[in-house]
């Protein structure tokens, strides 16, 4: 116990940093998650082969793979393709920055484009005929009428997204991205301690999914209540 | 009186896979008309009327509407919806906006009519059907009634030539389906076109300039309420009323 209180007092703007640098990341994870998972829900409901075809082959293609690998693949592949991500002075480690928030994002994408199309189609057909039957176009009404109404219905899932992407940053430590997960590594080999860093990380990890989840069940809980 | 024709309809075919939902349908509707379609319940009557503003395509035969015909390929069926006003059996009034939003939304954003302008029409409507005080509910905080009359609104909204009536008394319940009709026999009365699929006989026969009873995806008989009520010609027609009068 002493042990871990020392950690943290001797390490604690690691830790902190390296909370802030995970939540970020998380939160950007799922904003742009949200953005081009609906491009691809939409794709993947469009009635054109040319649009649902490679957004089906996408989606299951991130999803049957490890993100592991995928985060492998962006980091030592894209160099390898000629895209390389400058240092940038004042912002360390620019490239790991952005090939773990590319590949978060592309796996996020697959999965956020999978609940935004269940919110999508869970929305009645009536809806879309009244929409259209007062001469909206089919963009138009997708984007008053049923994406609004999709959003408000997701939006537990798109929160339970949030705590998993959480959890699942903590691999973006193997690129050297200087989140939690990192600070506690960083900490275990300055000190040759194993349990109070990684004991520390485990409970700001708990922490931040717990609250999150129960901030959700609260949320959860006042909407169903006015639509009642 | 009725002379103009505004909707005409030329052998009209719908499929629904192996389906033969519309066997050739032949009609026209005329400004100022009011038209009743009755039937049992498979005969296509509802699928004639979505036919009409190609919320079902069409798989054969034409719909002209003011002269243009909208089941061309070419043609911008947006432009000519707008003019067609639709209401629902299941009212589909938009949960997520107030009655007032309800009602405005398609002419600030279809018509783009000035948001002021589009409220003011608005409340004029609700006035009318005597909902002025529910503009700012939203329709869970409504009666089945009261969501039927928004949603005759809702289409009012747009200044259509015609109103299409997609069994607007049929779900709910039945101290409701009094006020509803009310609001179609004023429309009714101040001239506007209509297009009614209903199983209100009352209606039909009060209401009705001319009725079309279908069975089997055609329409076996037509003629005024007085002569379908009255004096049925065809077999099929007979066993129809004798059912549900």
């Amino acid at each position: 116990m002493n042990e871990i209180i020392a950690s943290v007092n001797r390490y604690g703007a690691l830790f902190l940093s390296g909370t802030i640098s995970t939540l970020t990341l998380s939160f950007l994870t799922v904003l742009f998650g949200v953005i081009f998972g609906t491009m691809f829900a939409m794709m993947k409901l469009s009635k054109k082969k040319i649009l649902n075809v490679p957004a089906n082959i996408y989606i299951e293609i991130i999803r049957g793979t490890p993100i592991f690998l995928q985060l492998v693949l962006i980091y030592f592949g894209l160099p390898q393709i000629g895209v390389r991500f400058p240092n940038i002075d004042g912002f360390a480690f620019f490239p790991e920055c952005m090939s773990a928030l590319i590949a978060l994002v592309m796996n996020s994408t697959a999965y956020v484009a999978e609940i935004i199309r269940a919110g999508i189609t869970s929305i009645d057909k009536g809806q879309t005929e009244a929409a259209r039957s007062l001469g909206m176009p089919e963009n138009m009404a997708m984007k008053l009428i049923i994406l609004p109404q999709a959003y408000k219905n997701i939006l537990p899932a798109l929160c339970n997204e949030f705590v998993t992407i959480i959890k699942e940053t903590a691999i973006v430590s193997v690129v050297g991205y200087q989140d939690l997960m990192y600070a506690a590594q960083q900490v275990r080999i300055d000190t040759f301690k194993v349990f109070p860093p990684l004991l520390v990380a485990g409970a700001v990890y708990f922490v931040l999914t717990f609250t999150t989840s129960r901030l959700i069940a609260v949320l959860e809980k006042r909407w169903a209540r006015s639509d009642a | 009186m009725h002379n103009e024709v505004l909707i005409e309809v030329n052998n009209l075919q719908k499929s629904f896979g192996e389906n033969h939902v519309l066997k050739d349908i032949n009609a026209t509707i005329h400004k100022g008309e009011v038209v009743v379609i009755i039937g049992p319940s498979g005969s296509g009557k509802s699928t004639f009327l979505r036919c009409l503003n190609l919320l079902e395509m069409p798989t054969g035969g034409s719909v002209i509407f003011e002269g243009i015909n909208i089941t061309d390929k070419d043609c911008d069926i947006n432009q000519h919806r707008q003019k067609m006003g639709m209401v629902f059996q299941q009212f589909n009034l938009f949960p997520h906006l107030t009655v007032m939003q309800n009602i405005t939304l398609a002419p600030i954003n279809v018509k783009k009519m000035k948001a002021d302008e589009a409220n003011e029409l608005a409340s004029k409507l609700l006035t009318k059907v005597g909902l002025l005080d529910r503009a700012d509910s939203y329709p869970k905080q409504l009666s089945g009634g009261q969501k039927q009359r928004i949603a005759i609104v809702r289409a009012l909204a747009m200044e259509p030539d015609v109103m299409l009536f997609d069994e607007p008394t049929s779900s709910l319940d039945p101290e409701m389906v009094g006020e509803v009709l009310a609001v179609m026999k004023e429309l009714a009365a101040e001239g506007m076109t209509m297009a009614v699929v209903t199983h209100e006989m009352g209606f039909a026969r009060e209401v009705g300039n001319r009725v079309l009873f279908m069975e089997d995806g055609v329409i076996k008989e037509e003629g005024t309420p007085e002569q379908i009520f009255k004096n049925p010609k065809d077999v099929r027609t007979k066993e129809f009323l004798n059912k549900v009068l």
